[in-house]
């Protein structure tokens, strides 16, 4: 079938199989490798992308659901000039150590600052509690995720 | 009811394993653009490893860790080492990568000392300069001492050393030895709150102390006690591996249950900056020793909150209660 998809603002378009899931398309048929396949089963985090405003666990979600949608995945985040201020901080803080969960981590907590700029300590830890890590305890991540806010809102206010 | 308690742990661990030889080698070279090169067989796993054996050799160089092309863990290329485990990269490979940086170093002083009319021992590196001691102004930028070593003297500036800790065999007769060169030694703090009537564990906070020697790099530290934690906090209150007929029946993130960023409470670390002159530049190490006693002081903290002893790990709701109803039971036995 065919899936058209809106991703990182690109438009996209691949013949899948119906049984397609979203990061399948993704990572095999458009060669956006970022996402990666943790667990396959809803539970890891490290596949989540943003479809039309929601994050979501793209190994649980049919490719042909996603059909006319607009997806942001980890590749959408930096540009060619500089890293979004989260990898910025992320990378300031060390907060990311294996770095398997990194692109999960990191969509979901654009998605929560896209939907809540100044966020509390618990929000951060409640948008990021789909997304494991086995590494570093999420105390640099979360810091890493405040201080990014913080410095988004900064940058509004000087535009 | 919930009932607050906090609980304490201690431990020491030590560095490298013993038993076997456990060595490390390293070769540093410095090239004629002021860079150096590490050739490590160690790997990177997240920990920042190679960040730190970088700044091991910047400073034993005298350059910044930008400056250090690191290469690692490439059995073509790199030299012979025992690997990323036993809590050993920053001892026993930094130990190895300071013995080759200094021997690049030796040379470069060799070749400086009659440029800047001093003996070799009266030098020393700073600020990518080979400098007379103490008299930044007497000093030569070291990509023209490399230069002038390679091309002048025909002695390029690189270094091969390798480290074996240093251990005492044990005596059959007192059964006295010494396994390993060195300890760490570490106390963490855990605040929980216990429901009496679910038996539900709330850890609300967590104060690590750890002596690691003195910290190459205090944030990655940080990062190794913080994940550590939270691998203690899934050993105390969640992770169980399920055997039935010997297989394993929870062979899943569904149903093998480890922290998330909800299940992880407030951290607060403490470096305890204790140098140890047989590390590199004081240094011991902080790998696994960082998950040791999170597990035993929210037990600790359990048995303050509640009075029970948790002797089987995880501490889950259900064995909680049972150790609560259990205590109940045996106090109304002794009351009647």
């Amino acid at each position: 079938m065919l899936v058209e998809l809106t991703v990182n603002g690109e438009s996209r378009s691949a013949n899948v199989p119906p049984e397609t899931t979203l990061l399948k398309m993704l990572r095999e048929h458009l060669d956006l490798t970022g996402a990666k396949l943790g667990c396959d089963v809803g539970d890891c985090g490290t596949c989540t992308v943003i479809v039309d405003g929601v994050s979501v666990n793209s190994c649980l979600m049919l490719a042909g659901r996603a059909d006319g949608c607009d997806v942001t995945t980890i590749e959408g985040l930096a540009t060619a000039d500089e890293l979004h201020p989260l990898q910025q901080k992320f990378e300031e803080h060390g907060a990311l150590q294996c770095g398997f969960c990194g692109p999960g981590m990191l969509i979901s907590a654009k998605n929560l600052l896209d939907n809540n700029p100044d966020p509390s300590v618990f929000e951060v830890r409640d948008a990021l509690a789909g997304n494991l890590c086995r590494c570093t305890g999420y105390t640099k991540i979360i810091e890493a995720v405040i201080e990014a806010g913080e410095m988004m809102g900064q940058e509004q206010a000087n535009v | 009811m919930k009932k607050r308690g906090r609980g304490m742990a201690c431990m020491w661990y030590p560095i490298g394993f013993t038993v076997a030889a456990n060595p490390s080698a390293a070769t540093v070279k410095v090239n004629t653009d002021g860079t150096a090169t590490l050739l490590t067989g160690t790997v990177e796993t997240g920990q920042g490893a190679l960040t730190v054996l970088a700044q091991i050799a910047a400073e034993t160089l005298g350059l910044a860790t930008d400056d250090v092309h690191v290469v690692s863990g490439d059995t073509d290329v790199t030299p012979m080492d025992t690997g990323a485990i036993a809590s050993r990269t920053t001892y026993v490979t930094g130990n190895a990568i300071v013995r080759a940086a200094e021997k690049a170093r030796d040379i470069l002083f060799e070749a400086a000392a009659p440029l800047l009319n001093v003996k070799p021992e009266q030098l020393e590196v700073r600020d990518r300069r080979i400098q007379v001691l103490g008299f930044p102004a007497r000093s030569i930028a070291i990509d023209k001492v490399v230069h002038h070593s390679e091309t002048v003297l025909g002695n390029p500036a690189i270094g091969s050393a390798s480290y074996n800790p240093p251990t005492v065999d044990m005596d059959p007769e007192t059964g006295q030895g010494k396994p390993f060169n060195t300890y760490v030694y570490a106390t963490q703090i855990a605040d929980v709150e216990v429901d009496d009537e679910t038996g539900e564990v709330e850890i609300l906070k967590i104060v690590a102390v750890h002596d690691c020697g003195t910290p190459i790099n205090p944030m990655l530290v940080e990062g190794q006690i913080q994940g550590g934690i939270s691998m203690g906090v899934g050993f105390a209150l969640q992770e169980e591996i399920l055997f039935e007929e010997g297989r394993q029946i929870n062979p899943n993130l569904t149903n093998y249950i480890m922290p998330t960023s909800l299940d992880m409470p407030e951290i607060e670390v403490g470096l305890v900056d204790n140098y140890d002159p047989t590390g590199p530049f004081g240094a011991k190490g902080a790998g696994e020793p960082t998950a040791v006693p999170t597990a035993a002081c929210i037990m600790n903290a359990i048995y303050d909150a509640v009075g029970v002893r948790i002797t089987a790990l995880p501490a889950t709701a259900e064995r909680v209660l049972a150790a609560i109803n259990e205590k109940r039971a045996e106090d109304q036995a002794v009351a009647a």
